[in-house]
């Protein structure tokens, strides 16, 4: 692999993912840090878009935290590294993240010196390895994709959408087809992107929710997304306005 | 003490009952050994009695029957023709023929019975004649008088028995005799014509004894000599058996028991006296002996019964009570299982273990909430400290300094935060070597940032040392020391070195491993007497917390408990050049 490798960043704390994309110097690594993600239910709907190498993963996050999100993310994304940082050096949570197959576990607050070696080694063992990203693509031709593979796929979704847990990744492998060659489908398809189809199909449900005056985070748990912060920002990106303002303008 | 006195007068309760079983079996066996005696020497009493009542009366109507039959003779003789003849005789006409007829008449008369020794006829003139006349001494002067013929006159002819001729004629030998005397009326003319007396030998009452078997017998005139039978029983005679009623005595004969009865015989002057000791023929030995069996099964019983006490209660409660002493002396608070032979014990001791299960209930519940204090106290502590809040706000505030171009704030916030996360971490109080140093050195660092001018640091940690387990906290505070009453003090620049190896010592099986590090800084270094104060493990030693060598004084105690050693630390210094300490851990 030649390419830079991708760096996610998944932790709660705004200025610990600023510093951290700030402090360390990462085109020297042959690094970019490509996204961010403040909880785990983010991650989960942007990682296929974002498509790391490398994920830094805050155990202490609300909504999903850190060793519910690597369990879900090892299973769909074999080849991901999963760094694990923790200000909590408790031994429970170490030894879950020990039996889960994890690169390294680091304490918070970070420090330069310790993260660096690390970054290293996971450079290391990447560059030996082929593109798991661009690996998917080859392998797109093992099925034909029928023209009502995307109908399933779309039924699916409307009867599957609540789960928080959903994404690309789990509907390829549910279906059995590569994730690249899905999310290439499924836009010439539906004319959508997977994750934009998937949100807006949330977000129609969360609209109708909004019209019986319920409280944003009661929606956005009812509708997939449990994460009340990403939802409200999936919520605006849709509709143009807030859900309290939307919420608001219904009951005029 | 109190317990102690408590017990004393508390006989234990198998006490008691042993010694109520013994008293009821001591009380019983005495009350009948007591009550057999009592019972055998009244009913031996009552059988010499009830004997001797029947001897005695036997006895007196055989011989009342005896001199009966001589009074019968008597009269016979009274009313021989000769004898008449004799006493009818004016006095002038009695001569010696006449007198020799009439002694015929009488002892034709006596050939045909025995017994009688003499037959003696007076005249009212006082001649006389007897059948007997040579072993007979007369007292012929006696006889003028009156008095010994007053009773036989007195009795107007009926037969008066009297002892010994009323002492007017005394059998030679002086052999003991009974008199039947009888004044003598004639027929015709009413007149009393004289007396007579009739001496019977006292021999027929021996040969009647003799007939009958009776050898504790004897005989005695009321006057108190002897007239047959056993002489020997004569001393016990006295005038209180003179009596028509039989009179019983308790005398001793040769310190046995005995009893002497004794009685008149009809209104004669004779008296029975029979001397006798209880014999052993009247004891029930067959009923004492079915009740000395009966004694001893109730004994058997009494025993039995204490020991099925004993078994069935003391025993029990002696077992209950040491399992319950081995609870509270061991002072863990089981329950007990005694083998017990009754339900009550059952219950007791089921009592005992649910007030157990209780107890423990109640001591787990305040355990329970002392715990839930702790916790909520260590949570405040940790609240205090809250390491999650810290540490953000270090990221925070170093990303502005970042973000601001202040790349040096950076550096030191990263650097306090990596102090600190080693310093405040909750794992284990062992941690290795390697990290250790790394909070000495973050430590120092920061320090550098303060007094960067005064302080310098060098480390000379070979790689093997570094996973060297040892006490989490001890080398910091070494340092600190260094730092504040050393190097500060001085005013110039100073440097602290710590350098570690590993050393191998002869183990008690196989080499151990010592990690031995050395904290040397350069600074005004201190005397003896405060480097025996600080190393001296004495309570009183010990420095107030506020002291400037507590935090030294403490580090060191830490130390020494870990290791168990007390030279684990040496000081070695030089006052105004440097101070040099040792510290010598042992692998664990």
């Amino acid at each position: 692999m030649n390419r830079a490798l991708r760096v996610m960043i998944i932790d709660d704390e705004e200025s610990a993912r600023k510093l951290m994309r700030a402090a360390i110097d990462w085109e020297s690594l042959g690094m970019e840090v490509v996204g961010e993600a403040a909880s785990g239910i983010e991650a989960i709907n942007i990682i296929d878009d974002l498509r790391p190498d490398i994920a830094f993963v805050d155990i202490s996050m609300p909504f999903m935290d850190g060793i519910e999100f690597t369990e879900v993310a090892t299973a769909r994304y074999p080849k991901l590294i999963i760094i694990i940082m923790t200000a909590i050096d408790k031994f429970e949570y170490a030894r879950k993240c020990v039996s889960l197959p994890v690169f390294d576990y680091m304490l918070k607050p970070m420090v330069r010196a310790e993260i660096t070696p690390v970054l290293e080694r996971a450079a290391e063992k990447l560059k030996k390895e082929k593109d798991y990203w661009e690996e998917q693509k080859s392998d797109e031709e093992t099925r034909a994709f029928e023209e009502s593979s995307t109908d399933l796929i779309t039924r699916y979704l409307e009867e599957n959408f609540t789960d928080k847990e959903l994404n690309l990744a789990f509907i390829a492998q549910h279906f059995g087809f590569s994730a690249s060659y899905l999310s290439r489908k499924f836009k010439a398809d539906t004319g959508k992107k997977f994750v934009e189809y998937l949100t807006d199909l949330r977000m129609k449900k969360a609209m109708e929710i909004a019209k019986g005056n319920v409280k944003m985070y009661q929606a956005a748990a009812e509708v997939g997304i449990p994460d009340p912060n990403y939802f409200s920002r999936c919520f605006k990106k849709y509709t143009g306005m807030s859900y309290s303002d939307y919420v608001a303008e219904q009951l005029k | 003490m109190k317990e102690k006195n408590q017990k004393k007068m508390n006989t234990s309760l198998s006490n008691k009952l042993k010694q109520l079983i013994l008293g009821i079996g001591l009380v019983v066996t005495v009350v009948f050994l007591v009550s057999i005696y009592f019972i055998t020497e009244s009913e031996k009493k009552n059988y010499g009695m009830r004997e001797s009542e029947k001897v005695l009366r036997t006895l007196s109507s055989n011989i009342s029957s005896d001199i009966a039959r001589y009074c019968e003779l008597s009269r016979l003789i009274m009313t021989e023709d000769r004898v008449v003849s004799f006493l009818r005789a004016d006095s002038d006409i009695v001569d010696i023929s006449m007198i020799n007829d009439a002694r015929y008449g009488v002892m034709d008369i006596l050939n045909v019975t025995e017994g009688v020794d003499t037959v003696m006829v007076f005249r009212e003139d006082m001649i006389m004649f007897a059948t007997n006349r040579f072993t007979y001494e007369y007292d012929y002067e006696g006889m003028t008088s009156d008095t010994w013929r007053k009773d036989i006159y007195e009795g107007k002819g009926k037969a008066v028995v009297s002892l010994n001729s009323n002492n007017v004629a005394k059998k030679l030998g002086n052999k003991p005799m009974v008199t039947i005397g009888r004044a003598i009326y004639d027929l015709d003319s009413q007149q009393r014509t004289g007396l007579m007396m009739m001496n019977i030998s006292s021999a027929i009452f021996n040969r009647m004894l003799v007939d009958l078997r009776y050898t504790d017998i004897c005989i005695m005139g009321s006057d108190g000599s002897f007239l047959a039978g056993n002489r020997n029983l004569a001393p016990y005679f006295d005038s209180s058996f003179i009596s028509k009623d039989i009179v019983h005595k308790d005398i001793t004969i040769d310190g046995e028991k005995g009893l002497a009865s004794g009685c008149r015989v009809g209104n004669m002057p004779i008296v029975l006296l029979k001397v006798s000791t209880y014999g052993n023929e009247v004891v029930p030995f067959t009923a004492i002996n079915v009740l000395i069996f009966m004694l001893a099964i109730f004994v058997v019983l009494a025993l039995f019964t204490g020991s099925f006490i004993s078994k069935n209660i003391t025993d029990p409660v002696f077992k209950l009570s040491s399992a319950m002493e081995k609870n509270r002396t061991s002072g863990e608070l089981k329950k007990i299982d005694v083998e017990v032979s009754s339900s009550e014990f059952d219950m007791l001791e089921n009592d005992y273990n649910n007030m157990i299960d209780h107890v423990n209930e109640l001591i787990g519940r305040l355990m329970e909430k002392e715990k839930t204090l702790q916790r909520a106290e260590m949570r405040v502590l940790q609240e205090q400290i809250k390491p999650h809040f810290l540490y953000n706000s270090i990221e925070t505030i170093g990303y502005m300094a970042l973000d601001a171009g202040a790349d040096k704030v950076h550096d030191a916030l990263e650097t306090m935060g990596s102090f600190y996360r080693n310093f405040l971490s909750k794992g284990g109080r062992d941690i290795p070597f390697s990290r250790e140093i790394r909070i000495v050195k973050d430590y120092l660092s920061l320090q550098k940032l303060r007094y960067g001018d005064i302080i310098e640091d060098e480390y000379d940690i070979p790689e093997e040392t570094e996973n060297f387990i040892i006490p989490k906290l001890i080398l910091q505070p070494l340092v600190e020391n260094s730092i504040y009453h050393g190097i500060r003090l001085k005013g110039e620049k100073g440097l602290i070195s710590i350098s570690a190896y590993i050393d191998e010592i002869e183990g008690e099986e196989y080499p151990e491993r010592e990690l031995h590090i050395i904290v040397n800084d350069t600074g005004v270094g201190m005397d003896q007497d405060k480097i025996d104060k600080i190393l001296s493990a004495d309570e009183k030693d010990r420095p107030e917390e506020a002291d400037e060598s507590f935090g030294l004084w403490g580090t060191i105690q830490r130390i020494r408990m870990y290791t168990g050693k007390k030279d684990c630390v040496k000081i070695e210094s030089e006052p105004g050049e440097y101070t040099r300490i040792e510290i010598t851990i042992g692998a664990k």
